[in-house]
């Protein structure tokens, strides 16, 4: 074990880590005007998220800085690469940003459906364009011999591309629905048990249609570097969808919650299993691919970003878990609520 | 690669920037002062302090989110717009990036959810707790933040390998390199300053209709006594700010100070219109001596002029730049010394409050109270004039004697990709500051109207009655 590939593994955490956190926030997000019928319903939903979605965030941050220090290239290949599709992201989390603060402070009727509607569009948003930039990835993208991408935003937007948005849109969509069931009791609870179960069966045939179009589109997800093991891990999304599938309607709160978590876990193990060794392959020569070697930083950096990270991560821990206890499991509202 | 695609790049990220560094003082600087009133609260008991916090801790929150928002791209916009800057340094420079989501954006934005909704969840010690890993983490976030952008000013701790590309070589070098201590104190002090200055503003509104207001006159003492010590002591951290550009970037300080000739006893000048074709400045007014007395403190030293600072960093990195890659004089010349003359007011301003507070006449003085409400902004001018001086001055290079801008920029992204974008973020940003605006008024307004701060973002008392508790 090399920091290379330490360093591979760690970026697939933190993308875990956002996917699992930040990913109920687009969900919940998503979901607010199909769950909730009037605005003190929109409140309570926005409020099972309200004191943590900042924290959520920065999950995204620390993932886009790690990989400009682990891989540099990859880095500056792929967001130069991507983008408008890139910007359009970055859009859509700046409006999602503000929207829940903003939203909260008048109180006329047009004002807030007006932030209902953006905290709609840009949940879906995000996790429709997600799954649709890895899935590109996965395909391969046209790097020419500098590692540099010339395509246009309407590329991206392919058949396999738009499968895999069907993925990631379903499954934020499970995960959120899965979240709230934990958060919120009565009538939205309810509402949001009839969800999870329905968007855990649109990922599974979402993902049974990615995997079997992918020897066509991806042939490295089946042909990847760790053989027959490497081709068993997709089932990992199966198992969390028919668990969620089959805990939405039970008495229980929080399993629906950890299958969906476990539904994302084999969704990015996949990806790490289908790119490695490289992390973003050339559809044009796959000597032009950035890989784990020649994009990465030199040993001193990835040593020093270990060391850092070795020691934050635990106390990001510790303070989200604080985070998490001090609002309790149900959602309680009070004055300083949204 | 075509200079139209360079230029909107430049004013991209120079653009949002601008919009995102209009935030981010006012997240660190109030939150060390709400870290200051609950303590005060906490140890006093008396609710007046609780009250001017909730308050400006709403405030604090529509500031807080759209500094947030708009901050999210600048991380990005080093992969999109300036893709080979980002695979050149990237082993250096995302390195600073990395940590400060790790040890302090983290805590920052964990601890604001913490603060800003659980007033009723946390025992009082518990919640200044949160308020002061909140400000912590703001401040520890400008420390990585301000270590990658003065590195950039003056690198350090690297070597360049075999493949021409800069190597780390040593982590504690890079974070302490040698721009990083003067600028990281200068800019926190600046936030406090404004921040000061923000409070005062907001408290002398609120004076001016009422000015037995009391909670208001408490908020306005705690602004004015450390408004002025951070004034008056922001004057010398500036100087030892531009001592540093005396020692690494004597192309940036000739730009500064439009001294276009070597010479002993330079002047100290205080109004020029420099002019770039003829080489001199037009009209202008000098203390001689004085750029020599402040820069090497002895009014016969020689400072460097504008060609010869230029022959002299291409004599020492090798390289053969000319004076026409360099940005007008003016523009640095103006941005430097617009943001000097703001300090110098802030002072006055501060002192004179001061000795008004001294003399017990401080609330009792309309003009006083009206000179704040119309300064509460201000320290944003002088902050992004000093920014400009730092940014614009340290041109034709983004990394200083290594890295120039030209070869910085993303070749496969057209004029076309980034004029749009560009576009698109003037008029988003455009909006989020008149929605902060917007969303800043109605609370002074709310406040003025009788609304109670203990009673969080809408009052019982207010026309809604959607605060009952679900389910």
């Amino acid at each position: 074990m090399n920091l290379n590939i330490l360093w591979f593994i760690l970026v697939a955490v933190l993308i875990l880590g956002w996917s699992v956190m930040d990913g109920f926030d687009y969900g919940v997000g998503g979901l607010l005007n199909f769950i909730a019928k009037n605005d003190k319903e929109k409140r309570y939903v926005m409020n099972a998220i309200g004191p943590v979605w900042e924290g959520n965030q920065v999950w995204l941050i620390l993932g886009g800085g790690a990989v400009f220090a682990a891989f540099p290239l990859v880095y500056a290949s792929i967001f130069s690469g991507f983008y408008l599709a890139m910007m359009l992201v970055v859009w859509l989390i700046i409006f999602r940003a503000v929207s829940f603060e903003f939203r909260s402070k008048v109180e006329s009727a047009g004002w807030r459906k007006f932030w209902d509607a953006d905290i709609t569009v840009t949940g879906l948003g995000i996790a429709l364009l997600l799954g649709v930039a890895i899935a590109n990835v996965l395909m391969g993208i046209p790097l020419n011999k500098d590692h540099v991408d010339y395509q246009s935003l309407f590329s991206l937007l392919n058949i396999f591309g738009l499968a895999g948005g069907l993925v990631s849109l379903s499954m934020f969509l499970m995960h959120g629905s899965a979240y709230l069931i934990m958060k919120t009791e009565g009538e939205v609870q309810q509402r949001a048990r009839v969800f999870a179960k329905w968007f855990a069966v649109a990922y599974i045939v979402f993902t049974l249609l990615f995997l079997l179009i992918s020897p066509i589109f991806a042939p490295r997800l089946l042909n990847n570097s760790f053989g027959i093991i490497g081709d068993i891990v997709p089932v990992i999304m199966l198992i969390g969808g028919i668990g969620a599938i089959l805990t939405a309607g039970s008495s229980s709160d929080v399993k629906p919650f950890a299958y969906s978590i476990a539904g994302i876990l084999g969704a990015v193990a996949s990806l790490a299993v289908g790119v490695f060794p490289d992390i973003v392959p050339s559809s044009i020569n796959p000597e032009y691919s950035l890989n784990i070697y020649n994009s990465a930083s030199n040993h001193l950096t990835l040593l020093v970003m270990l060391i850092a990270t070795l020691i934050g991560l635990p106390l990001v821990l510790i303070y989200a878990i604080y985070a998490y206890k001090k609002f309790g499991l149900k959602v309680k509202m009070d004055e300083s609520s949204y | 690669m075509d200079s139209l695609s360079l230029f909107l790049a430049r004013f991209q990220f120079g653009m949002t920037a601008f919009f995102h560094f209009l935030y981010p003082p006012l997240t660190i600087g109030l939150g060390t002062l709400l870290v200051i009133t609950e303590g005060v609260y906490i140890f006093s008991k008396n609710q007046e302090y609780l009250r001017i916090t909730r308050f400006f801790a709403k405030l604090f929150a529509i500031n807080f989110v759209v500094g947030v928002a708009t901050g999210i791209v600048m991380e990005f916009q080093f992969g999109t717009n300036w893709s080979q800057y980002s695979s050149y340094v990237g082993a250096i420079f995302g390195a600073p990036l990395a940590i400060e989501g790790l040890f302090a954006f983290f805590m920052e934005s964990i601890f604001v959810g913490v603060m800003l909704l659980g007033w009723n969840r946390l025992s009082a010690k518990a919640h200044w707790v949160s308020t002061i890993f909140v400000a912590l983490g703001s401040t520890l976030s400008a420390v990585w933040i301000l270590v990658a952008n003065s590195w950039m000013q003056s690198p350090a701790g690297y070597r360049i390998g075999s493949n021409g590309i800069p190597k780390m070589t040593n982590f504690w070098h890079v974070v302490f390199n040698p721009y990083f201590p003067s600028e990281f104190i200068h800019v926190i002090a600046a936030a406090w300053e404004y921040s000061a200055f923000f409070m005062a503003g907001v408290a002398a509104w609120f004076l001016i209709k009422n000015n037995k207001d009391a909670i208001m006159r408490k908020a306005l003492k705690i602004a004015v006594i450390s408004g002025v010590i951070v004034a008056c002591i922001q004057i010398v951290l500036g100087d030892i700010s531009a001592k540093e550009v005396v020692k690494y970037q004597p192309t940036k300080l000739a730009m500064m100070e439009a001294q276009w000739h070597t010479q002993r006893y330079a002047p100290e000048t205080l109004f020029a219109i420099p002019n770039n074709q003829t080489q001199s400045n037009g009209p202008h007014i000098g203390i001689p001596g004085m750029l020599s007395m402040l820069a090497y403190m002895n009014p016969a030293a020689k400072v460097m002029g504008f060609n010869k600072s230029i022959s002299y960093i291409n004599h020492k990195y090798n390289l053969k730049l000319t004076a026409e890659m360099f940005p007008p004089v003016s523009l640095v010349f103006w941005s430097f010394h617009i943001m000097m003359y703001f300090g110098f007011y802030f002072a006055l301003i501060m002192l004179i409050a001061l000795y008004l507070l001294i003399k017990d006449k401080l609330y009792d003085s309309p003009k006083m109270l009206k000179v704040f409400w119309f300064s509460t902004f201000l320290p944003l001018i002088a902050i992004e004039f000093g920014w400009f001086t730092t940014e614009i001055g340290r041109q034709p290079f983004t990394v200083y004697g290594l890295l120039t801008t030209v070869k910085s920029v993303s070749p496969n992204v057209s004029a076309l990709d980034v004029g749009l974008s560009t576009l698109m973020f003037t008029l988003i940003y455009i909006t989020l500051a008149s929605f902060a605006i917007f969303l800043f008024k109605r609370e002074l307004k709310e406040r003025a109207e009788g609304k109670d701060e203990l009673a969080g973002e809408s009052a019982p008392a207010a026309a809604s009655n959607n605060k009952e508790v679900l389910p």
